[in-house]
């Protein structure tokens, strides 16, 4: 058994159980915490380049052939995918130490998110169905406790929705597993691939994979099923909110291209036309919920929505460059949204809230956060040369390519908005002057923090905004990146045969 | 049998989402769990019901003789069981929880988080 | 080049490090930058005006044909000179002007790059660099216009420059990826081989139109010329060096790039003439009623803008002449008169021209210089001013084209530019003095030095312009039509028609002036004039933005958890519901009734249950209820050969009860809230979903099922796996990595159900 795809699930499981085990020392689990993130990153980062020069990379859990055993794949994508989620794990692991307040820390935060890390990995890794199922569980519960973990009215309240809408789609996706099932007998995926398609009823497959997308929609934030999104992702503590934002919406947007590619790419013409009406609207309804807000991270919890929509619309024009230009999208897009929650984390540290109306007079003490933010801020909107500027150019030119000009037009509208969204931020919170006359002594925690501690805070956003400033000058690195897994994406053949070998 | 455990499968989603859109909390759990019913019950009528063999290995045999029912589907649902349990329980203390913090018992009142701010 | 450009920007980001050691030093720096990078233009004319090209590239994303490609030729070496010429001159203004601020490294951190990007825009060769670069001039200009950030109308003026450039930009943006997919490549210098195939696209319409909004938001055109008036509010150097010099200039620019790509044809020339004359009336029109003295030269700025596009249009060699000299006529004088605003202004204390009289005395160096400029801009000779305006009636009449309306037009427009001149000097400068909030005095030394050079040169070339002038004009021509022509340029014609007209001009112009206050009372009490403002129509759109934004979300997130499921189940009910019945022919759906009575028995207990839970009146019932349907469940479990299953069911549904029962014991009354015909919509959903999912089950238990897994887990359970229960041995092994996850969501469970108890945290005071 290939031990590397594996490592991803086993260090974040062993760090968390280190965690429980020291549960009233909080140093100790900081310290396993800290060490467990950064592991899991340089693993993370072997994965990626094993599979980058070798290849799909495939394992049998418990050396049970597949398709009888789960099967752990390593593809271009999930490798990519597994390595962001490095780079975003540590860096919330160092943005949690210095944030997250004492008592959440007492009461499970670090094993938490150690779980959490744990079962996005296994959702990225596995090559069956049902454990898919499982890690989705793993995760969501994790995510429920950690939203939850407080129980400030906000949360609670948000959690409600939250659990309540995410427990529905399990629900359909335990279905849709069942259905599965009975229709194809075997429950890995590149034996689904070809299972389906011996069925010879695209019409019957594409019912199933009408579930998936209503299942795996709801996780993702398409429209109309996101709504459980800006009710919650705005209550918790600033760090969760940035995982959150940052990697669990991409999560179903993973699945979604996985099933999209591999299983249900039987009626294209019909499903994908969907997804693209889906996709617009997505980015519309989102970024107008931006609009209307007037609190951070409401602002961000709604662009996250529309920017889903983005990377939709990438895959239901199901061309190479347009799936190069989701992945592409999905990187660059992780990066510059879980940095602007942890910015908006420091902000509300210096300012005592997240309200825009209560912000205001930031840029002139603190300029170089003005700056991260802008980096941020601009690459989420597309402003060259960030990161975000190449997302959209690849999109926009598929699209352009296909001669989609209704999406294009969409695109191009949204993007002037989530520029004026992102503006207003800055307008509020950076350059206009502060209008309430609370004492600034009162509420600055930031002022009063230690040293090491602001570095704790502080670091991450620096690293994420290098990352971002990174992909945007040297975009060929992730492009190329983007176009071979995407290569590998549309041709399941590549993938089945690695994980079932020649096949006939 | 297929056909009217289809039936209950429909009649437990039906009451799932019907539960699930009431006011009161606790009937929201409720319509969860009777998901979760129909979801099991769904996944073991789609694995093909055999009626009587479970699927044990007889002392002296190697393997089991057909017909048996499918083990899969089984571990399945049994794994699906007791995940569902555990998002339950947690999801019963919540809503006790949120009972306590909001008041209240009716979601309706809980929209806080969602209003334009 | 691209080294040129690089440390531009790298000098620019370093600026904050050298206003630690003093606080003049960056605007200091600055202008050193400017002029080096100026002087270092200046060494390759002799290259570029002897008909040869720089080509410089570097590879930078090839995946997708762009690359850090420039192109050094007459047009971009001519606006490299502009930027970096007026550049010196303003930042040196400049370094004396904001020396007060606090925060005037930022300052000239925001300018440095706004030049390095323009630069950078003028010598891109790949379209995709350019609006690169574009877009970082837009980006700058908004730091720019909104530095005085804590004032609400800075803060305005700049989100309405970026808005309203953003979205031409936006539109470009589709425009150039679609000419790159057209012709397979974004380099200028390729594409010029390339105009027949883009012409002659069935795109070409679209794509014009979309170049055509980018040039025309950028330049300033009508009607997307109101963020520039507005732009005032951005200090003084700031006007003088992006929003008269340089930036607006950027659409002309453009335009002029793509002339011999896009160029050519009757839609082109005719959008450029109709646009540009329109803008070049209407903007010189509201000009004079303005008592800004920077919104006056703001307006008159638009109108020569105007006047640049439509000369564009017109497109003879005659017409480009004139618009090349028409630039650098304008270029110089309007700097000029903007940093002499802003010395009154600093002076003085006002920029109001009803407010300002007989400066002369008190400023007699500003006042010198202003009238220089102002001779330039009256067109009188010898004055640069005075080759642009005779080139400019020339063109228009010998083109022939909309005879006699256009060459009225530009009639009409110049005599008030005249007006505007005068106003803009005269008025202030001669008659009797009025006193003026500060007292005033000269300029200092870096304030006055910089405008009167810059007004000398419009002298300077009006007078030698066939030796100074020439080969510039041919060179810059040569790139705008990309074949080579040879023209002299002189400065006197003899006394022909446009000498009279010129003449002429000035005359009425003054005239004008003198009786202008008439005109203004006429213009100021229409009424329409309002419906005509373009940004009454922006602000309308902003706010119906709002208003849009603010419905539909409240629309869609209400707020209602049981709104949000009515949706999902509704989209679960089209895309399922509709796939199913659009694929599946319901003849195939072959339900299989046979059962015993048992089962029937066992059907109908669950159905009752579930039933009785939905209309329990009290708690308790409906947890026995639900317990029922659970042991139900286990004992069809039971009857189906899955005693592992039942056993565990039975286990956690008891688990389930006593769980429901201690926890939610202590709950306030059990009540139905709901209205009658809510129940009865939400049953209705509810009821499609699950018929949905009995016709799926129906469908796909009536096809037979062949699974492999079965049989490999029958045959290796006891052999390999050493178990002989083929389900323990399935979770314990074979899907062992499942019951990993599982009992870790237990184990989250309980952390969460701990801490849930425990914990509870004030929420954090806002």
């Amino acid at each position: 058994m290939n031990l590397i795809l594996v490592l991803p699930i086993l260090i974040p499981f062993t760090t968390a159980i280190l965690c429980l085990f020291f549960w009233k020392n909080i140093k100790a689990q900081r310290i396993f915490h800290l060490s467990g993130a950064f592991l899991y990153l340089i693993f993370s980062f072997v994965l990626f380049s094993e599979v980058r020069t070798n290849g799909i990379l495939v394992t049998q859990v418990g050396d049970w052939v597949a398709p009888f055993g789960i099967t752990f794949v390593g593809d271009l994508f999930s490798a990519i995918m597994i390595l962001i989620n490095g780079i975003i794990g540590f860096a919330t692991a160092i943005y949690a130490v210095g944030s997250i307040d004492e008592k959440r820390a007492q009461y499970g935060f670090y094993p938490l998110l150690q779980f959490l890390i744990m079962g996005i990995s296994g959702a990225f890794l596995t090559g069956d169905i049902f454990n898919l199922y499982v890690w989705f569980e793993v995760m969501l519960m994790s995510s429920f406790v950690l939203i939850a973990l407080g129980g400030t009215k906000p949360q609670i309240e948000g959690a409600i929705k939250y659990v309540t809408l995410n427990l529905l789609s399990s629900a359909f996706f335990l279905t849709g597993c069942g259905i599965l099932y009975g229709v194809a007998g075997t429950l890995n995926l590149a034996d689904l691939s070809i299972k389906l398609a011996e069925l010879n009823n695209p019409g019957l497959v594409t019912v199933i994979g009408m579930l998936f997308l209503v299942s795996f929609g709801i996780k993702a934030g398409i429209f109309p099923l996101f709504f459980w999104l800006p009710a919650s992702y705005h209550t918790p503590p600033a760090a969760v909110s940035a995982i959150f934002g940052g990697m669990m919406t991409k999560v179903g947007v993973y699945s979604l291209i996985r099933v999209y590619t591999l299983l249900f790419n039987h009626d294209i013409g019909y499903t994908h036309t969907i997804i693209l009406v889906l996709a617009s609207f997505t980015m519309v309804t989102g970024v107008l919920g931006a609009f209307a807000q007037t609190e951070f991270r409401r602002i961000l919890s709604f662009h996250i929505v529309s920017q889903i929509g983005y990377m939709i619309l990438g895959l239901a024009i199901f061309t190479p460059l347009s799936i190069a230009g989701t992945i592409f999208y999905i990187a660059h897009n992780i990066f510059a949204k879980t940095n602007l929650f942890f910015i908006s984390g420091v902000v509300r540290s210096i300012s005592g809230s997240y309200s825009l109306k209560k912000l205001g007079g930031l840029y002139k003490p603190y300029p170089m956060l003005g700056i991260l933010f802008l980096i941020s801020a601009f690459a989420l909107a597309g402003i060259p040369p960030l990161s975000g500027f190449w997302a959209k150019f690849i999109v926009i030119k598929a699209a352009l390519e296909v001669e989609d000009l209704i999406s294009v037009a969409v695109a191009l509208f949204v993007s002037l908005l989530t520029l004026l969204s992102m503006i207003k931020i800055w307008n509020d919170a950076f350059w206009k002057d502060k209008i309430d006359s609370e004492s600034e002594e009162e509420v600055n925690q930031f002022k009063s923090m230690s040293k090491v501690k602001k570095i704790f805070f502080l670091s991450p956003i620096v690293l994420l905004a290098l990352i971002t400033i990174s992909i945007g000058f040297f975009p060929e690195f992730l492009f190329s990146l983007s176009r071979d897994a995407a290569e590998q994406l549309l041709n399941p053949q590549i993938y089945i045969e690695a994980v079932l070998g020649k096949v006939k | 049998m297929e056909a009217l455990l289809a039936i209950v499968i429909g009649v437990l989603y039906t009451a799932g989402i019907y539960m699930m859109l009431r006011r009161s909390l606790v009937k929201v759990i409720f319509g969860l769990v009777f998901l979760g019913h129909a979801a099991n019950l769904l996944i073991f009528t789609l694995g093909r019901i055999t009626t009587g063999k479970p699927p044990f290995v007889a002392a002296g045999a190697t393997s089991v003789v057909e017909p048996f029912a499918d083990p899969l589907p089984q571990a399945l649902i049994l794994t699906a069981i007791i995940i569902g349990f555990g998002v339950q329980a947690f999801a019963i203390i919540l809503f006790k929880k949120a009972y306590h913090t909001v008041g209240t018992d009716d979601v309706d009142k809980m929209n806080s988080t969602d209003r334009i701010e | 080049m691209i080294e040129v450009i690089l440390l531009s920007f790298l000098s620019a980001f370093l600026l904050p490090l050298f206003f630690r050691f003093n606080k003049k030093l960056p605007g200091i720096i600055s202008t050193l930058v400017a002029f080096f990078l100026f002087i270092y233009f200046a060494s390759t004319l002799p290259t570029i005006l002897s008909g040869n090209v720089i080509k410089e590239s570097t590879p930078w994303f090839p995946a997708v044909g762009i690359n850090f490609s420039f192109y050094l030729d007459g047009l971009s070496l001519l606006f490299a000179l502009l930027i970096t010429g007026i550049g010196t001159v303003v930042f040196l203004y400049a370094s004396k002007y904001m020396e007060d601020y606090k925060y005037s490294a930022r300052f000239f951190v925001y300018l440095t790059s706004f030049m390095a990007s323009m630069l950078g825009l003028v010598l891109s060769d790949n379209l995709i660099l350019l609006f690169i670069f574009l877009e970082l001039t837009s980006v700058t200009s908004f730091l720019l216009i909104g530095f005085k950030h804590e004032k609400e109308s800075s803060r305005y003026a700049a989100l309405q420059a970026l808005i309203v450039t953003g979205t031409g930009g936006l539109i470009l943006f589709a425009g150039i990826i679609a000419i790159g997919i057209i012709a397979g490549t974004f380099n200028i210098s390729d594409l010029l081989s390339n105009q027949q195939l883009i012409v002659q696209h069935s795109a070409y319409g679209l794509i014009l139109f979309t170049f055509l909004l980018g040039a025309f938001t950028k330049s300033a055109q009508f009607p997307f010329h109101f963020w520039l008036p507005s732009a005032m509010e951005a200090p003084t150097p700031v006007s003088a060096y992006l929003h008269s010099a340089t930036m607006v200039k950027a659409g002309v620019f453009l335009l002029a790039r793509m002339n011999p790509i896009l160029g050519g044809t009757e839609l082109w020339q005719n959008s450029l003439i109709l646009f540009g004359t329109i803008t070049m009336l209407f903007a010189i029109l509201t000009a004079v009623k303005q008592t800004d003295l920077k919104k006056i030269l703001a307006y008159s700025t638009v109108s020569i803008l105007g006047t640049l596009v439509m000369l564009i249009g017109i497109g003879t060699d005659f017409a480009i002449r004139a618009m090349i000299i028409t630039l650098i006529a304008h270029a110089i004088y309007k700097a000029t008169l903007f940093l002499i605003s802003g010395t009154i202004d600093s002076q003085t204390g006002t920029r109001d021209v009803t407010k300002l009289r007989g400066l002369k005395d008190k400023m007699p160096i500003t006042f010198a210089t202003a009238i220089l400029a102002m001779l330039s801009m009256f067109g009188i000779i010898p004055f640069l001013g005075f080759i642009g305006k005779e080139t400019l009636l020339d063109s228009v009449i010998r083109s022939g084209l909309y005879f006699p309306f256009l060459p009225i037009i530009v009639f009409v427009s110049s005599v008030f530019v005249i007006a505007v001149a005068s106003i803009v000097v005269l008025r202030p400068f001669l008659f009797a003095f009025k006193k003026t909030p500060r007292d005033v005095t000269e300029a200092p030394f870096r304030m006055w030095i910089g405008p009167a050079l810059l007004s000398l040169l419009g002298l300077v070339f009006g007078i030698s312009a066939t030796y100074s002038l020439t080969s510039i004009v041919n060179s810059v021509s040569a790139s705008i039509f990309n074949f080579n022509s040879d023209y002299t340029i002189k400065l006197w014609y003899g006394f022909n028609l446009n000498f009279f007209l010129s003449v002429l001009i000035v005359l009425v112009g003054l005239v004008f002036y003198r009786y202008r206050n008439i005109f203004i009372k006429i213009v100021s009490h229409s009424a329409i004039i309002n419906y005509v403002k373009p940004s009454f129509w922006y602000d309308k759109f902003i706010s119906g933005l709002n208003k849009l934004a603010t419905t539909q979300t409240s629309l869609l997130q209400t707020g209602f958890l049981r709104h949000y499921i009515i949706i999902i189940m509704l989209a679960f009910i089209v895309f399922v519901g509709y796939t199913f019945f659009r694929n599946i022919p319901l003849s195939e759906i072959n339900p299989n009734f046979n059962s015993t009575t048992y089962e029937k028995i066992l059907a109908g207990v669950i159905v009752i249950s579930a039933f009785f839970v939905v209309k329990a009146k009290s708690r308790l019932y409906a947890i026995i209820s639900m317990g029922v349907v659970g042991y139900s469940i286990a004992i069809i479990f039971v009857l189906y050969g899955a005693p592992d299953l039942a056993l565990t069911q039975f286990a956690i549904e008891t688990l389930s009860v006593i769980l429901f029962v201690f926890v939610l014991y202590k709950l306030p009354k059990y009540q139905n809230f709901s209205h009658p015909t809510r129940r009865m919509r939400d049953f209705l959903i509810a009821g499609s979903s699950g018929l949905i999912i009995t016709l799926i089950v129906f469908y796909v238990t009536s096809i037979q099922l062949q699974s492999e897994v079965k049989k490999f887990f029958s045959e290796t359970s006891l052999p390999i796996g050493m178990g002989r229960n083929v389900v323990n041995v399935i979770i314990v092994d074979f899907r062992a990595l499942d019951t990993l996850g599982e009992i870790t969501v237990l184990g989250i469970a309980a952390i969460g159900v701990f801490s849930m108890l425990k914990l509870i945290l004030r929420e954090e005071k806002n």
